[in-house]
C-alpha cells in the first residue's frame, strides 16, 4: 500500500506521486496556489524535469520516498 | 518573430510561418484534464471572432502541471476538436518552465503580467499576446478568462487598423 502523509509533513527532497501517476522530487514548496493560502504547490526544478503539483494544505499526498535528512 | 514562427505542429510537421507572421497571436499553454480546460470554449470563440482580422490563438500542450496533458498528439488533437471544436493551430507538446523549456517560453516569460511579475508560467492556460510586429504586449494569468475584457481589449488594440 502506498504511504500517504499530510501535506504539511512534506519536505524538500521527498518524492511524491500525483493522481496522474507522475512522480516528482520536491525541490521547492510554494506556500500558496492561485493566491489561496489553503493550497500549497510542490515544485520539482531539476535537470530531469520541471513539474508542479498543488495540494490542499489540510489534505494528504502519496509519498514514494523520503528525501535525505 | 524568429521564435514563434519556427514551431512544430502537433502533427509533427513545421507550422507554416504564415500561420503567425504578421498576426496578433494569443499563445496559451493548454491541458486536457484541468479544471480550466473549458477555457477552450472561449479560446475558440476568440478564434472565430478575430480570426479573419489577422489574429490567431496558438495552443501549446504542456504536461508540466500535475500531469494534466498526458495524451499522445493524436489524443490531444481528437480531444480538442471533438470536445470543443477547436480550429486554432496547436504545437507539439512543449516544456514552458524549467531548464528544458522551449525557446518560445524563454522569450515569453521575460514579459511581466499586469502586476509587473515576470518569470515562471503559473499553471495551465496562461496567455501571452504577441503583436503583429512580434512584441509580447500582454500577459494574462490562468484565471483570466479568454473573453475577459482585458484580453479582448488588448487584442483589439493590436489588430491591424486599430
Amino acid at each position: 500500500m502506498p504511504e500517504t502523509i499530510k501535506t504539511t509533513e512534506v519536505r524538500v527532497g521527498d518524492r511524491l506521486r500525483g493522481r496522474s501517476g507522475v512522480e516528482m522530487t520536491v525541490t521547492r514548496i510554494d506556500p500558496s496556489f492561485f493566491g489561496s493560502d489553503e493550497m500549497v504547490a510542490f515544485v520539482e526544478d531539476t535537470e530531469q524535469q520541471w513539474f508542479k503539483m498543488p495540494a490542499p494544505r489540510d489534505g494528504e499526498v502519496e509519498l514514494v520516498s523520503r528525501g535525505a535528512e | 518573430m524568429s521564435v514563434i514562427n519556427q514551431l512544430t505542429g502537433i502533427n509533427g510537421d513545421p507550422i507554416d510561418p504564415s500561420v503567425v507572421d504578421g498576426k496578433a497571436v494569443l499563445v496559451v499553454n493548454v491541458a486536457s484534464k484541468c479544471g480550466l480546460t473549458p477555457q477552450y470554449e472561449g479560446l475558440e470563440r476568440l478564434q472565430q471572432r478575430y480570426g479573419s482580422q489577422a489574429f490567431t490563438v496558438l495552443g501549446i500542450p504542456c504536461n508540466q502541471f500535475a500531469g494534466q496533458e498526458p495524451g499522445t498528439p493524436e489524443e490531444i488533437s481528437q480531444f480538442c476538436s471533438a470536445t470543443y471544436g477547436a480550429t486554432f493551430p496547436m504545437t507539439e507538446k512543449l516544456d514552458v518552465n524549467g531548464r528544458h523549456r522551449h525557446a518560445l517560453y524563454d522569450w515569453l516569460t521575460a514579459s511581466p503580467d499586469a502586476d509587473g511579475e515576470a518569470g515562471e508560467v503559473q499553471w495551465n492556460f496562461e496567455k501571452f499576446l504577441v503583436s503583429p510586429a512580434g512584441e509580447v504586449v500582454a500577459r494574462f494569468r490562468p484565471q483570466v478568462e479568454p473573453e475577459d475584457d482585458q484580453v479582448t481589449s488588448a487584442i483589439e488594440a493590436v489588430l491591424p487598423g486599430a
